[in-house]
């Protein structure tokens, strides 16, 4: 937290006339295209990072929504059949006094793929325009973003498991529905969307504003 | 920051737009275009959405409630929710596309679950299962609806079946239960719809339907009658509980026969009348309850007790009518005083008076009115014997006063009436049991008794019983006798003895006694002669013989048992006498004697003596014919005696004494000669006399 506050001006790799390797981090000089120590193509900044952002995410989007309308779980049990989406599972079990399970299910499916869909476009626009958040919290939530990526699979990982164990043939059994394989391509999108994304842009802006400020 | 690096020139590598444009686009492109379709698909597989109201929701789920149609799920239900005013629950149900277009206006929709009726058990399945809609219609594509209103019972006549369909009413109690099986035969051909009371509120209305493959079974003379319910019936054959079956004593059913034939086709919507019971079924169809009946007032002075509300109004014991009802009347005007006299309203039903041309009332009673005034009048009568029960009777009186058959305004015309014939009826019942009760009934049953007895007795009669074993003690005895040795040997016997005497005989012949079978013969014919003189008293005979039976015939049966007894066991006795046993020894003997005596005569016995006789006699008939040979000589001799006795007589006249004498030994002569000739014939007459000696 002691990025907070911080005004210091941060000089850029690209600014020096450098370009870092993306992938073992030895600096070279900008002109160079080949990573002398990995062999890693070099590049200051990927000028496609942006679309294949914008394009990645709207796919996890478009996942999303079905992944939220259709069923998530198919319960048999010995005579009825009942499909709960992810909300009206957590509705469920919320109306069945366990707050905690629904809040957890909630979190996990709902607040956190929104919250990564929000984080990421707001760190795609972010690179573009002059904003008043910094540059220390944009990589912080670039890296949270990142890092909780995997875990959204949790939901995944429960109706996968629910599935192979609960298979009692004609009393009960529970089969993924629908949303499963939705939700599955949306997190995957997701992940994908934050992975294109190069942070190195975060820096940019900041120059931009910077030099903006410095013209005015 | 003097070791800044120098600044680096960047070059800007702006392009074209849509040269920028990274290929990563191609996935949102085509997750797009991928669900873009998906969703095209679904939308135009859709079907429409028809609403349903209902009355009650009834276990009708959202998203689980099926609509099926002959059991095949054709649509789901997607909402539900109530209607303008929370009147009646909305179905939507999303249909199948292909199944849509057949969904018009006469569809029929009702809500299935499951069931129990006397008729057993419905829906079974809806009960793991959940309800579910069933939706019925037809083949054709008619006009096109998107709100239906759902039944509350599963409709009888669906759109699109085959059946017969007909409506039933009644005017009785308890006859049309809802959803009753109509059986014909126990089989069921059909079913009875939801019976409910017409508008007017006069009769019971139901729908019902015949079944496609039992549709000639009905005719335009068919008639329905109410088989629910049982009865009892306590006769002489016992107390009887009489019902067709299960389902209708609790549930109810109705039949039907067509009694006879030449009905016409029925179609869909002709209304049938369900009868009570059977018989009343079947005389409805010789009325024609189409119509109106004729109500006429008698008004009796007499009691009519026993006379109730539907006893039967007869005309020459012909039921016409029935009464309709009794009721007191008193009419200071028309009748002179104030007493209550029984008014007894009888409905006629003009059918049956056999009305030429129009049936109606009016005619029955123009009819009727022409009978009153030639002498028609009501009278009462015994119904029945047993139960005192009265009836109507119409009968033409002679000599009746004058009366008209009066309608004033709109009244009910008044019939005149007569006196009943109760009293008669009561009267000549009595005498009869008077008489059946003065016969000799004890007197009867004594005698039959005694009868009964002696025959008994009779019966039981030891003698009586030993009669077969008697006869058949003698049957035996006789085979005995006929099977002993001694009879078998009597053909034997007499085949000797035949034998024998045909060689006697021929012997005979040989010494020509065939010459005198001629005056034999005629010795016969003359014996014949008698036997036939004889055999002329032979009816006579058999006159006395009847008389002997008829005298047999009043013989008192028991003593010519017991003397038949008698006899026969005297015959027993008899036959089994050592005397009869030793008949056919005696016989033989005797056989064997004649042979002996045969076997005698011809070895030196008779025969010889009989030839000898016979050649005497030979020598006899040859000295009498020499002798008669000799006559002429004689004769001659005579002659000449004569001629010298002539000479003499004429010298002496002394002749004639001499003829004389020679005459009477000519006649000792002859006489000889007849006597020979009596011995031959008495020998040739019977042959016998010259063996047996007599």
């Amino acid at each position: 937290m002691e990025l907070v506050g911080t005004s210091q001006k941060t000089v850029t790799a690209r600014e020096a006339g450098l370009v870092s390797c993306t992938r073992c981090t030895r600096a070279w000089p900008i002109e160079t295209e080949i990573c002398g120590r990995c062999g890693a193509k070099l590049v200051s900044r990927d000028q496609t990072s942006l679309q294949r952002v914008w394009a990645l995410w709207l796919v996890g989007i478009m996942c999303y929504v079905p992944s939220n309308i259709y069923p998530m779980l198919r319960t048999e049990q010995l005579f009825s059949v009942s499909e709960s989406t992810i909300v009206g599972g957590a509705v469920e079990l919320a109306q069945y006094g366990s707050y905690g399970v629904a809040g957890i299910i909630l979190f996990a499916s709902v607040a956190i793929p929104l919250g990564k869909f929000w984080a990421i476009a707001f760190l795609a626009v972010s690179v573009k325009q002059k904003g008043g958040f910094a540059s220390q919290h944009r990589l912080l939530m670039y890296e949270v973003v990142e890092y909780i990526g995997r875990w959204s699979m949790i939901d995944i990982f429960v109706v996968a498991i629910l599935s192979a164990l609960v298979q009692l043939q004609g009393l009960a059994s529970i089969t993924p529905g629908p949303a499963a394989f939705f939700f599955a391509l949306s997190v995957i999108f997701t992940m994908l969307s934050a992975q294109a994304f190069d942070p190195r842009m975060i820096w940019d802006v900041q120059a931009d504003d910077d030099g903006a400020v410095v013209n005015d | 920051m003097t070791d800044t690096p120098p600044k680096v020139q960047i070059e800007s590598t702006r392009k074209s737009w849509l040269g920028g444009a990274s290929f990563i686009w191609i996935i949102p492109l085509l997750a797009l275009v991928v669900a873009v379709g998906v969703a095209w698909q679904a939308y135009s597989a859709r079907g429409p959405l028809i609403v349903v109201s209902f009355l009650d929701g009834s276990g009708v789920a959202a998203g689980e409630t099926k609509l099926k149609y002959r059991d095949i799920e054709v649509g789901e239900v997607e909402k539900v929710s109530f209607g303008d005013g929370l009147e009646a629950v909305e179905v939507h149900i999303r249909l199948d596309k292909e199944i849509a277009p057949y969904v018009d206006s006469s569809s029929v929709f009702w809500i299935v679950e499951p069931e129990v009726t006397a008729q057993g058990i419905t829906g079974l399945s809806t009960v793991l299962s959940g309800v579910y809609i069933e939706g019925s219609w037809d083949g054709d594509i008619d006009e096109p609806a998107s709100t239906f209103r759902g039944r509350d019972l599963v409709p009888l006549i669906k759109p699109g079946e085959d059946g017969l369909q007909i409506a039933f009413r009644t005017t009785s109690n308890s006859a049309l239960t809802d959803n009753a099986p109509i059986m014909f035969r126990g089989i069921q051909v059909g079913q009875v719809g939801r019976a409910q009371i017409a508008r007017s509120g006069a009769f019971a209305i139901t729908e019902g339907l015949i079944y496609e493959e039992h549709r000639h079974l009905i005719s335009s003379s068919t008639r329905f009658w109410d088989t629910s319910g049982f009865t009892v019936s306590i006769g002489a054959t016992g107390a009887e509980i009489d019902f067709s079956s299960i389902a209708t004593l609790i549930g109810g059913g109705i039949t039907f026969d067509t009694f006879v034939s030449g009905g016409a086709p029925v179609s869909d919507g002709e209304v049938f009348e369900v009868f009570e019971e059977k018989e009343i079924a079947r005389n409805s169809l010789f009325t024609t309850s189409a119509v109106d009946p004729l109500q006429i007032s008698v008004i009796f002075d007499e009691n009519i007790s026993g006379l109730t509300v539907g006893a039967p109004v007869e005309l020459n014991g012909f039921r016409i009518g029935a009464v309709d009802s009794l009721s007191g009347i008193v009419d200071f005007n028309q009748f002179g005083d104030s007493r209550v006299r029984l008014n007894v309203i009888l409905s006629i039903q003009p059918a049956r008076l056999g009305l030429p041309g129009d049936v109606s009332a009016a005619a029955a009673l123009a009819l009727l009115q022409d009978r009153v005034a030639n002498g028609l009048r009501a009278r009462l009568a015994s119904a029945s014997l047993l139960s005192g029960g009265l009836k109507v009777e119409l009968i033409e009186v002679e000599d009746a006063p004058p009366a008209r058959l009066t309608q004033e305004g709109l009244d009910i015309p008044i019939m005149p009436t007569t006196k009943g014939e109760t009293s008669d009826v009561a009267a000549t019942v009595e005498g009869v049991f008077t008489r059946i009760n003065n016969l000799p009934i004890e007197e009867l049953l004594d005698s039959a008794i005694n009868v009964m007895n002696s025959a008994e007795m009779l019966m039981s009669n030891g003698d009586l019983q030993k009669v077969p074993g008697d006869v058949s003690t003698l049957l035996s005895d006789l085979s005995d006798i006929v099977t002993s040795e001694d009879v078998k040997n009597i053909p034997v016997a007499l085949n000797a003895t035949l034998t024998r005497v045909e060689g006697l005989i021929a012997e005979l012949e040989k010494q020509r006694i065939a010459e005198v079978l001629g005056t034999t013969l005629t010795a016969a014919s003359e014996a014949a002669d008698a036997v036939t003189s004889s055999v002329s008293g032979v009816p006579e005979l058999v006159e006395d013989i009847q008389t002997v039976a008829s005298k047999a015939a009043t013989l008192e049966f028991d003593v010519l048992i017991k003397e038949l007894t008698a006899l026969t066991s005297s015959a027993e006795a008899l036959v089994s006498s050592p005397e009869t046993a030793q008949l056919p020894v005696a016989l033989s003997g005797a056989l064997e004697q004649l042979n002996a005596t045969l076997k005698e005569l011809r070895e030196g016995g008779a025969v010889q003596n009989v030839n000898q006789t016979l050649v005497s006699a030979r020598n006899a008939a040859d000295s009498i014919a020499v002798s008669a040979r000799d006559l002429p000589q004689v004769i001659e001799r005579l002659n000449g005696l004569f001629a010298q006795a002539g000479r003499t007589i004429d010298g002496f006249d002394q002749g004639e004494e001499l003829s004389r004498s020679a005459q009477s030994a000519l006649r000792d002569i002859q006489q000889a000669a007849k006597a020979l000739e009596k011995l031959a014939r008495t020998i040739e007459r019977n042959p016998n006399s010259l063996l047996l000696g007599r």
